[in-house]
């Protein structure tokens, strides 16, 4: 089952490989028949799922692939290194309440993506074959278990990600794809690294052999004593995970790590800003709850403050940047730093209320920054510009159009009643019950004010008030005196069309049922969640052994 | 099993949220825009409110009555550190609820109906429905709720459908500046009030009124008291907000750009007294030191709003002042610990408010839009319904007897007097003072209205030319202004009449001097507090105070303050408390009961012989007043100047910092990576120079070694046989000649 829907997409991809380019409908028709299966597949594997079996470690004395559900395990790759040992590399997926979510938002946005692609007219093929070798990797690194087939999705990431900002971006295109590629590269690298520490200093109880599975590095108890990052090599395991949360936190991103992302949206066609904000930022928080803390609880106990310190600087940082952009499409992706700022202060919290607040943000970001960006392509197709200040009363004239940016808007700055409030404010419950987080809540509240203060600010110069003189349309009055706009180089529908409700529906509809009553999600979450913050829970290490 | 008072005020909570989702998508395809079914949605809610009203207020009169329901929103499991963690969400209905639930419903049922009237032809007719559903929903919310998560997230939601309506005439700059700061500054109240939840929360892990009343008074608060005090000013924050309270209450008179009947609904009578009722469902948990900030807060804002009045021309601006002094007032009583008398007021004035502010709305309507005061006069005549219903409104606002704004009023004035004796005097004193000396200047400024828009000759034709259509209202047209004015519809004048009625003391109490006759003071009653007496608060300050200890040991033994409040407590007054200070504060309140009537009365018969002398038989010429003391004049026209103030300092501020931080961010944090970049690539230039002209530059030289060496020798193999035989010849005749050199030797 996990198999299938990780290697769906590469499937379809395969199948494109063999269709001729002219045939662009069948292309497109092919990915987004990938895509819906996915969809499919992610329902059974949500109807399927156990939400009382928690995952995150093996559960001592029960099942070695502790309560992870649809496991998969083969070996994968069995080299002999002589006096190293066998070299045991396995095909391990499983799912548990961290990732059964991602699992979810991930086929959503995938199949959102493949929508909003359907206006890409440049090499359909390449972009499709791309595209869905994307989906494949961002949805292995979702499942794997194994830390080497992780890595291996991890970096398939960049291959695609790389052409599909440099081929089919804006102007400052390959800048802005040469960035990421070398920032992510750059985290990636050290990865590899306390990738192999851990390998030497882990040992599979079942086999008795080193191993990458994640399960197996997740206990303490299979650490070996004296090995490089074993119990008592102190100075090596804070080393490797600061490096490890660098390299995670370059993904988020982090402030100060966080200057491609902008870069990287604004240049990025709006299906790839969708796939990149909806899903690309959640693997690097992704990769600290499942890899980073729970394989260094003890140094996670000591960053803890550290961490929440960035979390708020994120917040504020990113809402005071947010608020000086001219680009409404730079001002979006400032506000997902500011927003991803509170799945960090979350997770730093590390009680439940906290993290669960920080995964279920995770989520929500996901389907309210996909609303934001699409929404950001629909006046883009229209003006090609996005200078906020070009605008000016489009809520008379595009008055459906004005109604999603208003539910995208308000969702995104953290009204109750939609879906990203309840995250919000579960990741400050959180934080305040925690005496060491407690200071850092309190400066990070003003976030709500400032994020508010933004899109409002925005809202307001573009949708309300009359047309400004130099607007990038023209007002044009019919016999009865009706008022309306034309944009210069549009043919389509002015108001939104039936493929953009297409896609906006669904995640309008998500963002406000997940608002109202949010247990669908959150239910499969609490366990996993609970139990990882049992994981975390100070461990004095020479308790371990 | 739920009980039917429940149900019925889900069903009651949940009919104007269905008009809004009906409204909202399908206004342009029903008749009328689809008015019909708000009124007809609202009026049936109106009608189990008012069941539920009869069957707990009438039927039961009892001032303990209470009913609750919850469910569990959010499961969390079983927590580390917690154990099985659950966020439930509920409702109770007790007096408060139920009279604030027949109350918001039926002003909305009413505004619905007036604005048939009052909107009509407008653009975004239906819409306006929609908006009034979303708004009448979010209110019911905010009663019903049993925890401060709900009442949170109707409380944002308030501000919500206040932000939409508000600018509901989006296509004017000035309302979506409006709507913007209406909005903004709500935030700042509500990050407040969220910070006070979370220490509540993160001290009992629940989120119920009920229950964290029961961990407090158990004493399971493990922070120190300043802390508790910090989560009562903080959770009062959020009531500064809404409630438009110093310094956050620069948001409500701009929020009169929006539609009036909003103004009557939502900016008058029911959201901004939601912050009132918020801090009178908290006030148990209030410390005395959070009452005092209360207290000085809500007296200066009385004051302070009060003075602003008097001087400006816009009709609504000043009914919007007189709103934000009047709830001044409210908090003042909360503050003083009058909390009765503080809910009590809120109840009358959310009827004479909105009775004013549907009144002025009937005078703008018949006035084809003009809302200054300055070029109206004479209107009595002309509109009999409307000068009479804003007659009786003015009149108990101005806290004249045989008026509701008379009981509630003046028991909030005893109120603080009592506050004040028990508090020792001296600077506690200033807070009933300034609630006096508001009563003095609203007396007058509702004079001035009166006076200016009712009396004397139309002032219509003397309106400078240039300023003709500036405050024009967009949707209409109003190409001749001088038509003649009348008298409103049936269904804008109903809802006059029936608010007007609401107004008069016997609705409230059969006594006119005595709101403590009445049924609302008899159910509504100070609950005791929860909070350990002030002495324990001395010493979790830190400070033990033998003193202070003593003196109200003294107070609670004092066999005559007792006896007091024994016959307090026999004629109906209320309580009798566990906690000294709750005690002295009810009996000195009653004791200054009779002395506030005849204060307050004074002070109305000053504030209104000033308006006459000023207006009526202008003794004084305002406009020459005026100048004489103008520095004064326009300290109070602008109003304290706070928006220019806060203009300077937190919204310039906050630009200037977005656009340093926004620098920062392209020239540092992402110069030092292209910086970085750039020193690589320069290496790697480098790097790459040393490899081409050094390393490859070796091997090349090496080659190039070779193929010189090579060409030279290549030259020799021509590959012709003559060639190579001279070569032998002179190679052979070398070495003999090399051989005969040596021979020689």
């Amino acid at each position: 089952m996990l198999s299938l829907i990780v290697f769906l997409p590469i499937i379809a991809g395969l199948i494109i490989l063999a269709v001729p380019s002219s045939q662009k409908q069948i292309i497109r028709i092919v990915s987004l028949l990938a895509a819906l299966g996915q969809g499919v597949l992610a329902v059974l594997i949500w109807r399927q799922y156990d939400p009382t079996m928690a995952g995150i470690v093996a559960a001592s004395g029960g099942s070695p692939f502790g309560s992870f559900q649809m496991i998969e395990k083969i070996p994968w790759i069995s080299l002999d290194l002589g006096s190293f040992g066998p070299l045991n590399i396995e095909y391990f997926l499983g799912v548990d309440g961290i990732s059964i979510t991602m699992v979810l938002l991930t086929a959503l946005i995938s199949a959102i993506g493949v929508l909003s692609s359907w206006t890409i007219q440049k090499q359909v093929k390449g972009y499709f074959i791309l595209y869905n070798l994307l989906a494949t990797a961002m949805m292995g690194c979702f499942v794997a278990l194994d830390f080497f087939l992780f890595y291996v999705f991890w970096e398939l990431m960049l291959l695609p990600m790389y052409f599909l900002i440099g081929i089919w971006g804006g102007p400052n295109r390959e800048y802005a794809a040469i960035k990421f590629f070398l920032y992510t590269l750059f985290g990636s690298v050290f990865m590899l690294l306390v990738m192999i520490g851990l390998y030497f200093s882990v040992i599979d109880p079942l086999t008795g052999h080193h191993t990458f599975s994640l399960v197996a590095m997740a206990d303490q108890a299979n650490y070996i004593k004296g090995a490089i990052l074993g119990p008592d090599s102190v100075t090596w395991r804070y080393a490797a995970f600061i490096v490890l949360f660098v390299g995670f936190a370059i993904k988020v991103p982090m402030f100060p790590f966080h200057t491609w992302l902008p870069d990287a949206h604004v240049e990025a066609p709006t299906p790839i800003s969708v796939i990149l904000a909806g899903v690309l930022l959640k693997l690097g928080t992704y990769g600290m709850m499942r890899i980073n803390f729970p394989l260094f609880p003890e140094v996670f106990q000591a960053g803890m403050y550290v961490i929440g310190v960035f979390g708020a600087i994120n917040i504020i940082y990113g809402a005071f940047c947010a608020l000086a952009q001219q680009d409404l499409k730079k001002m979006v992706a400032y506000s997902s730093i500011s927003h991803m700022g509170y799945v960090l202060l979350g997770l730093a919290a590390a009680n439940s209320e906290g993290m669960l607040g920080a995964l279920y943000q995770m989520f929500n970001h996901g389907t309210i920054t996909a609303m934001l960006f699409l929404l950001v392509g629909v006046i883009y197709d229209r003006a090609h510009s996005r200078q906020i200040d070009k605008f000016g009363g489009l809520a008379s004239y595009m008055p459906v159009y004005t109604g999603f940016v208003t539910v995208a808007w308000f969702a995104s700055l953290g009204l109750p009643g939609l879906s990203g409030f309840i995250s919000e404010a579960f990741v400050f419950v959180g934080a305040f019950r925690e005496e060491v987080t407690r200071p850092i809540a309190i400066v990070s509240v003003l976030g709500i004010v400032f994020g508010a203060a933004y899109l409002l600010w925005s809202l307001q110069r573009m949708f309300l008030g009359k047309r400004k003189p130099d607007a990038l349309y023209d007002l044009e009055v019919d016999a009865h005196g009706h008022e309306h706009i034309h944009f210069h180089d549009w043919k389509g529908k002015l108001d939104l069309d039936a493929r953009e409700l297409t896609m906006l529906i669904p995640l309008g509809i998500i963002v406000i049922a997940l608002g109202i009553y949010p247990m669908p999600v959150m239910g499969l979450l609490t366990t996993s969640i609970n139990k990882l913050v049992q994981v975390l829970a100070p461990v004095a290490m020479s308790a371990v052994h | 099993m739920m009980h039917s008072l429940i149900q019925l005020s889900i069903a009651v909570l949940l009919l104007p949220l269905l008009s809004f989702v009906v409204l909202i998508f399908f206004n342009r395809r029903l008749p009328r825009g689809g008015d019909f079914v708000g009124l007809g949605l609202l009026g049936t809610s109106l009608a189990i409110s008012l069941y539920i009203f009869w069957n707990v207020i009438v039927q039961h009169y009892d001032p303990a009555f209470s009913v609750a329901w919850n469910f569990t929103w959010l499961d969390f499991g079983n927590v580390p550190g917690v154990g099985p963690l659950q966020i439930k969400m509920g409702i109770v209905i007790d007096n408060l609820t139920a009279i604030m639930l027949a109350m918001v419903n039926l002003i909305s049922f009413l505004v619905h109906l007036y604005s048939t009237g009052y909107m009509h032809g407008e653009k975004y007719y239906g819409r306006f429905f929609a908006y009034l559903g979303i708004f009448t929903f979010s209110m019911f919310g905010i009663v019903l709720s049993d925890n401060l998560f709900s009442i949170y997230i109707f409380w944002e939601l308030v501000g919500l459908s206040s932000y939409l309506l508000i600018g509901f005439y989006f296509h004017k700059d000035s309302a979506a500046d409006a709507q913007k700061k209406a909005f903004l500054t709500n935030r700042i109240g509500d990050i407040g009030m969220w910070l006070g939840i979370l220490i509540l929360y993160s001290q009992f892990h629940t989120f119920g009124y009920q229950e964290i009343f029961d961990h407090i008074k158990n004493g399971d608060f493990h922070m120190s008291q300043a802390w508790l005090t910090a989560a009562g000013v903080l959770l009062f924050m959020g009531c500064v907000g809404k409630s438009a309270q110093f310094p956050l209450h620069v948001w409500l008179p701009d929020a009169m750009e929006g539609p009036t009947p909003v103004s009557a609904l939502i900016h008058a009578a029911t959201m901004v007294a939601a912050g009132v009722y918020f801090v009178g469902r908290i006030f148990v948990i209030l410390t005395p030191d959070a009452l005092h900030v209360i207290a000085f807060i809500g007296a200066f804002t009385a004051f302070m709003a009060a003075t602003i009045a008097i001087t400006q021309h816009d009709i609504k601006r000043v009914l919007a002042y007189s709103t934000v002094s009047q709830l001044g007032y409210m908090v003042l009583g909360l503050g003083v610990g009058a909390y009765s008398a503080a809910l009590f007021h809120l109840l009358t004035h959310a009827f004479f408010k909105a009775c004013l502010f549907l009144g002025s709305g009937a005078i703008i309507h018949a006035m084809h839009h003009e809302q200054d005061m300055r070029w109206m006069g004479g209107l009595y005549k002309k509109m009999p319904w409307t000068f009479a219903t804003f007659m009786t409104a003015t009149l108990a606002l101005a806290g004249l007897p045989l008026t509701s704004g008379f009981l509630s009023k003046d028991a909030i004035l005893a109120g603080a007097l009592g506050f004040a004796s028990v508090e020792g005097g001296g600077i506690f004193y200033l807070i009933p003072a300034l609630g006096f000396g508001a009563a003095v200047l609203t007396a007058f400024y509702m004079g001035r209205q009166i006076w200016l828009v009712f009396f004397g000759e139309s002032r219509t034709h003397l309106k400078p030319a240039e300023e003709h259509g500036h405050d024009a209202h967009a949707a209409h047209g109003h190409d001749d202004h001088h038509h003649e004015v009348h008298e409103v519809a049936w269904n804008m004048r109903l809802p006059l009449v029936v608010l007007a009625t609401l107004s008069v003391f016997i609705v409230f109490s059969p006594d006119p001097l005595d709101g403590g006759k009445g049924w609302f003071m008899h159910l509504i009653q100070t609950p005791a507090t929860v909070v350990a007496s002030t002495g324990a608060a001395h010493e979790g300050a830190g400070l033990h105070v033998p003193e202070a200890g003593k003196l109200l040991a003294e107070a609670h033994t004092d066999t005559q303050h007792v006896e007091a409040a024994a016959s307090h407590e026999a004629e109906g007054h209320g309580p009798v408390f566990a906690d000294p200070r709750q005690a002295e504060i009810a009996h000195m309140t009653h004791e200054n009961h009779y002395t506030a009537i005849k204060l307050s009365s004074i002070m109305v018969v000053i504030g209104i012989g000033m308006a006459l002398i000023f207006y009526v038989f202008r003794f004084i010429d305002p406009d020459k007043t005026a100048q004489a003391i103008r520095p004064l004049y326009l300290y109070s026209f602008n109003k304290w100047y706070w928006d220019e103030i806060y203009d300077a300092t937190f919204i310039k501020g906050s630009i200037l910092i977005s656009k340093i931080l926004a620098w920062f961010d392209t020239n540092i944090v992402d110069g030092i990576v292209n910086g970085v970049a750039t020193i690589f690539r320069k290496f790697a230039f480098a790097n790459g120079s040393f490899d081409k002209y050094v390393v490859d530059g070796l091997v090349n030289f090496t080659a190039f070694t070779v193929q010189t060496t090579g060409a030279v020798f290549r030259k020799v193999q021509t590959g012709k046989v003559q060639t190579y035989l001279v070569m032998v010849v002179v190679a052979v005749l070398g070495y003999f000649a090399f051989y005969l050199v040596h021979l020689m030797k």
